[in-house]
């Protein structure tokens, strides 16, 4: 069959000027892609705005802290409380050698930060410079704590997003300013932008984080501690180092080696993996249901050819018996199908765009978006690669049956 | 040799009871000639018609269209003698009715690959020869039954073929209609020398013919030649 501006004209003429035929056509088949893209979009989407709120948090991470006893042992009676000290930090760090970052953590709660007449609640970290391996800071003025502020016991912070609006409502470069929590003066070194809801010991965005020495000496800690966090080496699966982070506490604070809820161990890589799989299985969902209706569309194109096809009857006898070869009705017939599936297709994804889009600026906000929820370009090219064969599969069979009609038929038909 | 040669032409339907139509056909036509074939619903003259049109196939016999037999074609070398050798004309017009008067009559050029512009301008000459310029851009469901024809004799002319077929052309017009469009064919065959091969049943229309050939029961039944054009009646009693 040629392929030249003459027959597609032939082709979109005959398309054209059965209107209300096309559209029902194509209907299907719009409808399906259209709901494809949406649904990947917005599952994206979704998947965006879910994974904002482990923000910045390493993904191999476990949080060691402790609980009431359960079991006695060794002389001590169940339900008793005990604590975690410095010393368990180099025991884990000295005994686990698959693990990149193990560092405390001690906090206070409810500490009202003072800057002049502007107050904000939060609560208080003691961290050293490792933790930022654990939770990643998004640093918008400043820096992090350092090493030399641990070694120095400086009095310096780092602060939240809220309490950097609460504390300066005027904005600006903050650092170099002191401000006063609970009664100590401590000099602003940077801000903290991260906004993840999943942090330790309170959110990121209400913390006031200090130099773990600086604390440990201010509010008299000792040599205790809150909690400790460890992230792995590369290629390390957290699980498989866990019962030995267990076991080394419980020896250390004789707590009986079965009794584990006295250690309690969140392993993040758990939480990431149940999230990642919940995706998985609404990203299967939504291709399942999303080519579901696609398909159904290529079927009612397909269908509704087949009737059109013996609608038809006449016309194609006519146009075989003035010269019409099976092949140019085949040729026609398919290159109708391709063109009205690629066509509503086509119309699908600019549609299901264009609402992506609207979705996107409603989601954004001061200028920065929030998720991402339009397809990726490769996602609307492999789709409009599908219609294509989606159009080609649909226009076969009713192509086939055109291409059986008899040019005595045109005259038998009426 | 004849334009058109059937040779003991037999065509058999094959069905739960098989239904022998044509009975061994003999039949010459020169070329320039007008003839007319005559004869009865089930006499099986469409069958022949669809033979001679190269529409349908037949089991024995030879039939020979300007020297070339027609005979066990590929679908393509039927479609393409269709399309270059024999105009059809049909009781129903068979006008494409989305397309518009000039698109019809151009679509045989379309499938010869004849490109836009150059059939575009063959087919407006076709139609004015029909009278029809003003209605080139018109549906046909705009047009009387006597336009339509004349677009669907516009379109069986344009390829230039050796035959003109037409079967029961004036079956779907009113009296009137009728005597214009077989004047129309009768002024082809007599100026341009065109062979035309009418079907019907109405005597009238058999008349203009020179020659009526009487089918009966799948086989010649009689040959008259007919240049006084009077034998109305003659074609009635038989």
């Amino acid at each position: 069959m040629r392929l030249d501006r003459d027959t597609f004209r032939e082709i979109l003429d005959s398309l054209l000027r059965n209107r209300s035929r096309s559209f029902l056509t194509g209907f299907g088949v719009f409808w399906g892609v259209f709901m494809l893209m949406l649904l990947v979009g917005g599952g994206q989407g979704l998947r965006q705005l879910l994974e904002k709120n482990f923000e910045g948090f390493a993904q191999n991470t476990c949080i060691v802290y402790p609980e009431q006893t359960s079991k006695a042992y060794k002389g001590y009676q169940k339900g008793r409380w005990w604590g975690m000290t410095e010393t368990d930090v180099d025991r884990v760090r000295a005994m686990v050698p698959e693990l990149e970052i193990v560092t405390p953590i001690i906090s206070r709660w409810g500490q009202s930060a003072v800057n002049g007449e502007n107050t904000a609640s939060a609560s208080m970290k003691g961290v050293t410079p490792e933790y930022a391996g654990v939770e990643t800071p998004k640093i918008k003025y400043g820096r992090y704590i350092n090493q030399m502020d641990l070694a120095d016991e400086k009095k310096v912070c780092v602060i939240g997003k809220r309490i950097y609006e609460q504390l300066f409502p005027g904005g600006g470069d903050p650092t170099g300013q002191r401000i006063a929590v609970s009664g100590i003066y401590y000099t602003v070194v940077g801000v903290d932008y991260n906004e993840g809801n999943m942090s330790i010991n309170g959110r990121a965005t209400e913390a006031i984080s200090v130099p773990y020495t600086t604390m440990r000496k201010a509010y008299n800690f000792g040599k205790r501690i809150n909690l400790l966090c460890v992230t792995a080496k590369e290629g390390v699966e957290m699980s498989s180092v866990i019962p030995r982070i267990r076991s080394i506490i419980q020896r250390a604070h004789s707590i009986s080696p079965k009794d584990n809820q006295a250690v309690q161990l969140i392993n993040t890589q758990l939480i990431f993996g149940i999230v990642d799989n919940l995706f998985k299985g609404i990203n299967f969902l939504i291709w399942l249901i999303g080519l579901g209706t696609l398909l159904a569309g290529a079927i009612g194109v397909s269908n509704i050819m087949m009737v059109s096809v013996r609608e038809r009857t006449v016309e194609i006898g006519i146009r075989r018996a003035i010269g019409a070869t099976p092949k140019q009705i085949l040729g026609q017939i398919m290159s109708e199908s391709v063109i009205l599936t690629v066509v509503a297709g086509m119309l699908g994804i600019v549609v299901s765009v264009g609402i992506l889009a609207v979705v996107e600026l409603a989601m954004t906000q001061d200028g920065i978006l929030k998720a991402a929820f339009q397809v990726p370009f490769n996602t609307a090219v492999m789709a409009a690669l599908l219609l294509a064969v989606l159009g080609v599969l649909a226009g076969l069979m009713p192509a086939v049956r055109a291409m059986g009609i008899k040019p005595v038929d045109a005259m038998r038909d009426e | 040799m004849a334009l058109i040669e059937l040779k003991d032409v037999n065509k058999t339907y094959q069905g739960a009871q098989p239904l022998h139509v044509l009975k061994g056909i003999n039949l010459d036509i020169e070329k320039g000639e007008f003839v007319s074939i005559m004869g009865a619903s089930g006499s099986g003259k469409s069958t022949l018609l669809n033979i001679l049109g190269i529409l349908d196939n037949y089991d024995t016999g030879t039939y020979h269209l300007d020297g070339t037999l027609i005979k066990d074609l590929s679908e393509k070398q039927a479609a393409a003698y269709r399309n270059r050798m024999i105009g059809f004309i049909f009781q129903s017009f068979n006008l494409i009715s989305f397309k518009t008067a000039v698109e019809n009559v151009e679509l045989p050029l379309y499938y010869q690959g004849m490109s836009r512009h150059k059939r575009r301008q063959l087919a407006m000459e076709y139609l004015d020869k029909m009278g029809l310029t003003d209605w080139a851009g018109h549906f046909p469901n705009e047009m009387s039954g006597g336009q339509k024809q004349r677009v669907a004799i516009a379109r069986a002319l344009i390829t230039s073929p050796r035959i003109i077929l037409a079967d029961e052309p004036t079956g779907a017009l009113d009296s009137k209609t009728s005597v214009e469009v077989m004047n129309l064919l009768t002024k082809l065959n007599k100026e341009d020398g065109m062979t035309i091969i009418v079907v019907t049943h109405e005597s009238g229309v058999a008349n203009q013919a020179d020659k009526i050939i009487h089918i009966r029961d799948g086989v010649i039944g009689q040959i008259e030649e007919n240049v006084r054009h009077d034998n109305w009646d003659s074609a009635l009693i038989k």
